[in-house]
């Protein structure tokens, strides 16, 4: 037993005694009642501000039945913001929670929401097909947790058996062989991060956040067990969020919808994979690019002609050469696994084909030739 | 397309050679118009100097003859080469000794070139196309245009360079003696593969691979070297993105090792120093995004990990360990960007401990910077530093000169380095032309050539900053850039090169601060690894001496404590001073209190001396440093007859003192 549950059990135990002692008191001379009072047993998700973190996965109860299913408890959402953070072809699957009685409030369609203390985000990373046994493989659960107006990180770990989790932010890697959606076997060493490298991406101004969940992600459908909604409209259903959205919101679109243009499919792709980086308040705050949806109408935000400040070498003369994929460092960087040129510099260690091939449409869509 | 004015397009001239592949055929230019010729793939003779090589080019060759003492504009920027990719290099001379007087990429629309050079009547100009950059030869007649215009300042072409292919290299960072021969070696590293070009006396390289791994972390982020062991053989220290890894030497250097620990670090600059001043050198790692890691060196192959106390939470990127207080101990400085970007100076108390003196001292700077370039610029007896520009966001490039109390003053209004405007990761000091005044490669990638005044004049480097060393031994400093060597080709310039070996202090006498004296004045040097962001560079400390045909004194001052004087050395060659064998005067009184003889010695030697040294421990080093023999001072004689001849140092150690002499062995 963890301390943390054994300090719970004691609480509990506390508590009892504290109103047998009560009843006692009031029934003057009784001796005090042996038998075990009833007690309802609580199975409601369990997050208790003084004992954050948790050693183990479990003791919160998000979910219920064999935890390895990830079936929400009560009052946990899902939610799928549009167009996702690409973590080596991991499979994700996000929840939110908050305690009765609070909610989340717009600031503004490209800003994380303002949540109230005690929100919880959770998100389990996880493979499919993978390999010897062709089975699914969780191997972690990121947890972000508002307590006292500041977001706290915890992660726990899957063991193999994949019966708990135990939490760790020292950062690890995982070896996993496993078959992808096209039916290729495929190899990563995936890393699990440490907490400074939580911190480098969930950071504004120095100050820890959340970063997928905003009015221009989560506008938009989500197959709910109880029929599809807007992911916006159920969390005011639930509670989760004020009713006080504007008219419209400028959202960001699926990056993989070929119906949509590739300028709006890469700006959304772009937004998802760099923008926590590449703003006025992220870690690459001091170069030119800025990635966020709302500021890459302007195509110089998104470093077209814009003459690259990090030498790799001399052929690469842009950030987006307009029609020569050759000529951009942002190609190049997507495109390569060395790890002093890769971008985004966190979470991935494999090339994100698909994207990389978005970004190549997205070059030869504008007309050759920068201007000097 | 650029605004050039295009005086005469009266002659147009049909080239209709197809042998223009090399500067001897070359086909002549003129005034106005040029139509030229399919560029056909080709590898020709490679021009130096100008321009950027890996060996994959086709160079299509003119050459024109100035009419007047003017300025000419060549350029391809034309409206009928609109989608086309060129470069154009001129170049002065004769075939063979060509010197690159202008080059051009992509400064015209697209990436077409325009050169501007100003030239003398009656000189032959060579004008060399390349079409590589367009991945493909140009398929079509490319059409180039010659014309006057008022002739401007040249930015010079100081220091020059000729390519010299290593063969089987194919990319370094790291230029270091891996083989205790003082001839800098070139490190080539892959995964769990290390290949070691050696420098041969012949000026050539032979290489060996060895395997080290399983390497847990490679040099993706920066790479350093030191003797960890104090064998003779100089370890490496990889900077990766999730930890750093120690490659070590084995106890001939014929094979290696890797160590790591668990511990996740997002590495930037590592460098190799004496923390602790224990006599071995630690491993100092920059951390992106948490405080600076140490590992301090057991002694026993094995390192303990640090974090804290020197340099917190952010934006780590450029540490450089030197001695800006005079006090012949290492201080750091770090070049900081992003999450905090404010620059930090660690003064070493001397007693194992550090305190943070940025702001007091002035130099709390907030440019966003990679790297810093720390040399005595103006020769006046202490370290100054340029802090070069990665973004103008925060400022721009910095000079500040140290004022000699522990402050700085910011000098770079009127510079030279606040006119440039290029950006850069990589700075680095270097007496590049051996005149006795360190320059700079850095301020976006420019040699910035000292004129001496604390003014700096820019000069074309035509490479990307990788590591520096001396590859041919000739005294002038050299580089490794891609897979090709640049050799340093000046000449004419006097200089010394010191190898530096430890004795009490790390073997490599990293940390040692070192005074040449000649009629130019003072000149220092710390031995340091590394400095700039990634690369590493030679451990040996080269010094030019311009004109001056004599050195009266060397002083180095030892982490130990130890100084050593040197009076008039050989100049124009490498010396190695071992640590303690050519004590100062003061130390000779006041500490070795001790007289070897016979001297020169046969089979023994005696002690002569008040200090009650028998039954002390003797420890002899031949003049590379190398232990050679030890034992025990019996009836205060030692038996020295194995001894081959020559001189050694022979030190005597004493209730945890140290006291030390030379003799000669007959």
């Amino acid at each position: 037993m963890t301390t943390s549950a054994l300090t719970r059990v004691l609480l509990l135990l506390a508590t009892v005694i504290g109103v047998s002692v009560f009843v006692s008191c009031k029934k003057d001379e009784e001796p005090v009642e042996e038998k075990d009072p009833p007690i309802v047993e609580y199975t409601g998700v369990n997050v208790v501000a003084s004992e954050f973190p948790f050693e183990k996965l479990s003791d919160y109860r998000f979910y219920t039945g064999e935890m390895k299913q990830l079936i929400p408890n009560e009052r946990v959402l899902p939610y799928q913001p549009v167009t996702p953070l690409f973590s080596d072809y991991a499979h994700k699957s996000r929840f939110v929670w908050m305690p009765e009685g609070v909610s989340a409030s717009y600031q503004s369609d490209h800003t994380v929401f303002d949540f109230p203390d005690g929100t919880v985000l959770i998100k389990n990373f996880f493979y499919d097909h993978v390999q010897p046994d062709d089975v699914r493989r969780i191997l972690e659960t990121r947890i972000i947790y508002k307590k006292n107006g500041e977001w706290l990180f915890a992660d726990y770990l899957w063991n193999p058996e994949q019966t708990e989790a135990y939490y760790s932010l020292n950062g690890a890697y995982v070896p996993i062989t496993w078959i992808d959606d096209n039916g290729n076997t495929r190899d990563v060493n995936f890393r699990i991060p440490a907490e400074a490298e939580c911190h480098t991406c969930h950071k504004a101004n120095q100050v820890n956040s959340p970063t997928g969940v905003k009015p221009q992600n989560l506008n938009f459908d989500y197959p709910f067990s109880d029929g599809s909604m807007n992911q916006l409209q159920k969390w005011i259903e639930v509670g989760y969020l004020e009713n006080s959205l504007p008219e419209s919101i400028v959202s960001v679109a699926d990056w993989t919808d070929e119906s949509l243009s590739v300028d709006l499919r890469l700006r959304s792709y772009l937004d998802a994979n760099c923008s926590h980086c590449h703003s006025d308040d992220g870690h690459c705050y001091y170069r030119p690019l800025r990635l966020g949806f709302s500021q890459t109408a302007d195509e110089s935000n998104l470093g077209v002609c814009i003459a690259p400040q990090e030498y790799i070498n001399e052929t690469l003369t842009h950030v987006i050469s307009r029609g020569n994929k050759d000529r951009s460092v942002m190609y190049y960087r997507l495109n390569t696994t060395d790890q002093q040129y890769r971008m985004p510099l966190f979470g991935r260690s494999l090339i994100h084909d698909e994207g990389v091939q978005l970004l190549e449409e997205y070059i030869n869509s504008l007309s050759p030739g920068c201007p000097n | 397309m650029k605004s050039t004015i295009t005086l005469v397009l009266l002659v147009i001239t049909s080239v209709m050679m197809r042998a223009q592949q090399s500067c001897e055929t070359a086909v002549q230019a003129y005034s106005g118009l040029n139509n030229g010729i399919e560029m056909v793939a080709m590898n020709g003779p490679a021009p130096t100097n100008c321009m950027f090589l890996n060996g994959d080019e086709h160079f299509t060759w003119y050459y024109f003859i100035a009419p007047e003492d003017t300025g000419y504009v060549i350029t391809s920027d034309l409206e009928m080469n609109v989608g086309l990719d060129t470069r154009i290099g001129v170049y002065s001379g004769e075939c063979g000794s060509l010197t690159c007087v202008g080059f051009d990429d992509d400064s015209g629309a697209g990436y077409l070139s325009t050169v501007t050079i100003t030239a003398e009547a009656g000189e032959v100009y060579f004008i060399v196309f390349d079409d590589y950059w367009g991945g493909a030869a140009v398929a079509t007649p490319l059409m180039f245009d010659i014309s006057e215009v008022e002739p401007q300042a040249p930015v010079g072409n100081v220091i020059t360079f000729v390519t010299t292919p290593i063969t089987g290299l194919t990319g370094s960072e790291c230029i270091v003696d891996m083989n205790g021969d003082f001839l800098d070696d070139v490190v080539s590293t892959s995964g769990d593969q290390l290949t070691i070009f050696y420098q041969q006396e012949d000026g050539t390289f032979l290489n060996q691979t060895y395997n080290a791994g399983p390497v847990m972390n490679t040099p993706s982020w920066s790479i350093a070297a030191g003797d960890l062991d104090n064998n003779g053989y100089n370890d490496l220290l990889y900077g990766g993105g999730g930890g750093a890894s120690f490659i070590w030497a084995n106890e001939d250097g014929t094979g290696y090792h890797e160590t790591h620990d668990d511990n996740y670090i997002f590495s930037q600059r590592t460098n190799m120093v004496d923390i602790n001043n224990d006599g071995l050198l630690d491993g100092f790692v920059c951390h992106d995004i948490d405080a600076n890691v140490f590992y301090i060196n057991n002694g026993d192959g094995t390192m303990t990990h640090n974090q804290g106390g020197l340099g917190e939470w952010g934006g780590n990127y450029g540490s450089v360990w030197i001695d800006y207080d005079n006090d012949c101990d290492m201080d750091m400085f770090i070049a900081k960007c992003g999450s905090d970007n404010i620059d930090q100076l660690h003064r070493n108390n001397g007693d194992g401990t550090f305190t943070s003196v940025g702001a007091e001292a002035g130099i709390a700077d907030p440019t966003q910077s990679w790297s810093s370039a720390w040399a005595d610029y103006d020769n006046d007896g202490d370290m100054d530093v340029f802090i070069g520009a990665s973004s103008m966001g925060s400022g721009g490039h910095k000079l500040y000169e140290n004022n000699g109390d522990g402050t700085f003053t910011n000098i770079t209004e009127g510079s030279g380095f606040d006119a440039q405007d290029g950006v850069n990761i990589e700075n680095m000091p270097g007496d590049f032309n051996n005149d006795g005044w360190v320059d700079v490669l850095g301020a976006g990638s420019m040699f910035m050539i000292n004129n001496g005044d604390m003014t700096f004049s820019p000069s074309i480097c035509p490479f990307y900053l990788g590591p520096c060393g001396d590859l041919n031994n000739d005294g002038y400093l050299d580089f490794i850039s891609g897979s090709t060597a640049y050799i340093n080709n000046l000449e004419g310039n006097n200089y010394i090169t010191i190898n530096t070996v430890g004795t009490e202090s790390n073997k490599n006498g990293i940390g040692a601060r070192i005074t040449v004296t000649s009629a130019l004045g003072n000149q220092i040097r710390d031995v340091r690894s590394a400095e700039a962001f990634s690369p590493m560079q030679s451990l040996n400390a080269h010094f030019g001496l311009g004109t001056d045909t004599e050195i009266e004194v060397i002083r180095v001052c030892w982490p130990s404590g130890i100084e050593d004087v040197i009076y008039n050395p050989e100049i124009n060659t490498a010396l190695t001073i071992v640590e303690g064998s050519s004590p100062s005067k003061v130390e000779e009184s006041a500490k070795t209190g001790f007289v070897v003889y016979p001297n020169p010695a046969n089979d023994h030697i005696r002690i002569d001396s008040e200090l009650g040294l028998n039954n002390s421990d003797v420890v002899i080093y031949d003049m590379t440093g190398k232990l050679v023999q030890s034992g025990k001072l019996n009836l205060l004689t030692y038996d020295v007859s194995e001894l081959s001849r020559g001189m050694y140092v022979v030190a005597i150690q004493k209730n945890g003192e140290t006291f030390r002499t030379t003799f000669s062995k007959q």
